[in-house]
């Protein structure tokens, strides 16, 4: 079986180990659709550190995506016709890739600050508004006020007014978050704890925020249009809905 | 994860009891294949007839044959992934079940369904959505904005279910409307649903996946798993099922464009 991503790493200069993975991919290929890094690092008798710097090399950012990669290729080479049904599993696999590599420990990180009684500020402007609005929406169903921001002029100017020890949670899925940086550092100097949700493992707001997560979703423009859905992020929202509702479950029940 | 080809037709014939099994089937596929009728009745905790009614409405001779096609259904799937380490079992639970809502939610679109939404993108006529307020409306919210994002004109929200009937009334021709609801039975948006029909003016809708009004009225439905919860009377079911099934409209809508350009009348830009 030819798949395209291997073809490209053979012509790459590739360390012994790096080689000696490339050979078991080779005739393995398969597993990498459904195996994790751990178990197949452990399969290699390797470390995931190579494994990943492996995926770097061939321009990925990391594991999941070279899984993700793997999957896609396969597919097109087993259906070579583009249809709705060749991606509705793939986009059901995308989804379970960022569930499972969620680092669970974070997320229950935040949904603490999101319900210890701090003010709580969520931030999201246009197609990031969504799962920000959803977020308060339902915070306020469970009691758990919080105030939504929508415009970043309205944030630039709000932030000097917000006390320390408040918390701010915002959301930004893109790429041009440094018009952002003014706003995080001033709220580090205010010392207002930050949330930072992005799909861009670069973001230069990560090193400025107190908890950062961030997901897989894909940074994608149709006529120079942003149309990431943003499920990842969705994601994320919902389970820290969901932990917020099972304290107040606990709450109730004391 | 199994793929079962349901047919929307199908899914509406199924009585709640039977859309419980086939939620049930798709959760426990794996184990389903090894257990006999009576097993899986008493799992179920309903009789042998109605599991067995519910194999010949999917289109099986009985309950062995439907077996058998799960078998293969499991076959065709990759192997699920291991199980991540219980480092917090609360929080894997939560994972779990979100997963699991999605992976059956993904299964119950179909290409016909998508079909035809594209084939409405991509008319010129006016898309109307219903925002009922409350979480919904983000729903709504996102789908409009998608919309936008994919540059299709004519969408207009409306917010006030009176403006919805007035228009329904004396502007029918050339347009459609989504409606979504998170119970398939919300008064305003079922009146708006009941109207459209009268009027022959096609309906997309987003509802569970339990047998529900709206969905019988909608010419073309998405159904979703989830669970209704409630807290002091204010509910907060779990939209993200609603959010994927509207995310996975436009993923498939965006493939769909790049892989025939020329059915497009304007230029696409690299």
């Amino acid at each position: 079986m030819m798949i395209p991503l291997l073809e490209k790493a053979r012509l790459l200069s590739l360390t012994e180990t790096e080689q000696e993975i490339l050979d078991y991919l080779e005739k393995n290929i398969t597993i990498v659709t459904y195996i994790g890094l751990s178990d197949l690092s452990a399969k290699l008798y390797t470390s995931n550190a190579t494994i990943v710097r492996f995926c770097q090399k061939l321009g990925l950012k990391g594991y999941h995506e070279f899984k993700f990669q793997i999957r896609s290729e396969l597919e097109q080479l087993s259906n070579p016709t583009l249809t709705a049904g060749r991606l509705l599993p793939l986009s059901a696999a995308r989804f379970r890739d960022n569930a499972e590599a969620m680092d669970t420990e974070k997320l229950n990180q935040i949904a603490e600050l999101l319900t210890s009684g701090r003010p709580v500020y969520i931030y999201g402007s246009s197609l990031s508004s969504i799962p920000a609005k959803y977020l308060q929406i339902v915070l306020t169903t469970l009691d758990y006020p919080s105030i939504l921001i929508e415009w970043q002029r309205l944030l630039n100017g709000l932030i000097y007014g917000i006390s320390g020890g408040s918390v701010l949670l915002a959301i930004t899925a893109h790429g041009d978050a440094p018009r952002y940086l003014p706003v995080f550092k001033k709220a580090r100097e205010q010392g207002i704890l930050t949330i930072l949700l992005t799909c861009d493992e670069d973001s230069p707001l990560i090193p400025y925020s107190t908890v950062s997560l961030c997901t897989n979703d894909e940074n994608r423009e149709y006529r120079h249009v942003d149309v990431n859905p943003r499920i990842g992020i969705l994601t994320i929202i919902q389970i820290l809905i969901d932990l917020a509702a099972q304290k107040r479950n606990r709450e109730k029940a004391d | 994860m199994v793929t079962l080809h349901l047919d929307d037709d199908v899914i509406r014939s199924l009585s709640d009891n039977e859309l419980n099994i086939l939620k049930y089937v798709y959760t426990h596929a794996e184990d389903i294949v090894h257990i006999s009728i009576h097993e899986m009745a008493k799992q179920v905790s309903y009789s042998t007839a109605t599991i067995l009614r519910f194999c010949k409405k999917l289109g099986y001779s009985g309950f062995s044959e439907f077996k058998y096609a799960l078998a293969a259904a499991i076959r065709r799937s990759p192997a699920p992934p291991a199980p991540a380490k219980p480092a917090n079992l609360d929080t894997q639970m939560i994972l779990e079940q979100i997963c699991s809502h999605i992976e059956s939610t993904s299964h119950l679109i179909l290409d016909k369904q998508l079909e035809q939404v594209f084939h409405i993108f991509d008319d010129n006529c006016r898309i109307y959505l219903y925002s009922p307020g409350g979480i919904t409306a983000t729903l709504i919210d996102y789908f409009e904005k998608m919309l936008f994002s994919i540059g299709r004109q004519n969408v207009y929200k409306i917010e006030s279910v009176r403006m919805g009937e007035h228009i329904l009334r004396n502007f029918p021709e050339a347009s459609a409307w989504i409606l979504i609801s998170t119970t398939g039975s919300f008064p305003h948006t079922a009146r708006l649903a009941r109207l459209a029909r009268m009027n022959n003016v096609p309906v997309i809708s987003i509802t569970p996946y339990t047998n529900n009004t709206i969905a019988d009225l909608a010419d073309i439905n998405f159904r979703f798993f989830t669970r209704q919860r409630e807290y002091q009377d204010a509910e907060f079911t779990s939209r993200l099922p609603v959010f994927y099934v509207i995310s996975t409209i436009f993923q498939c809508y965006l493939e769909y464009r790049r892989s025939a350009p020329w059915l497009t009348p304007v230029e696409e830009n690299k």
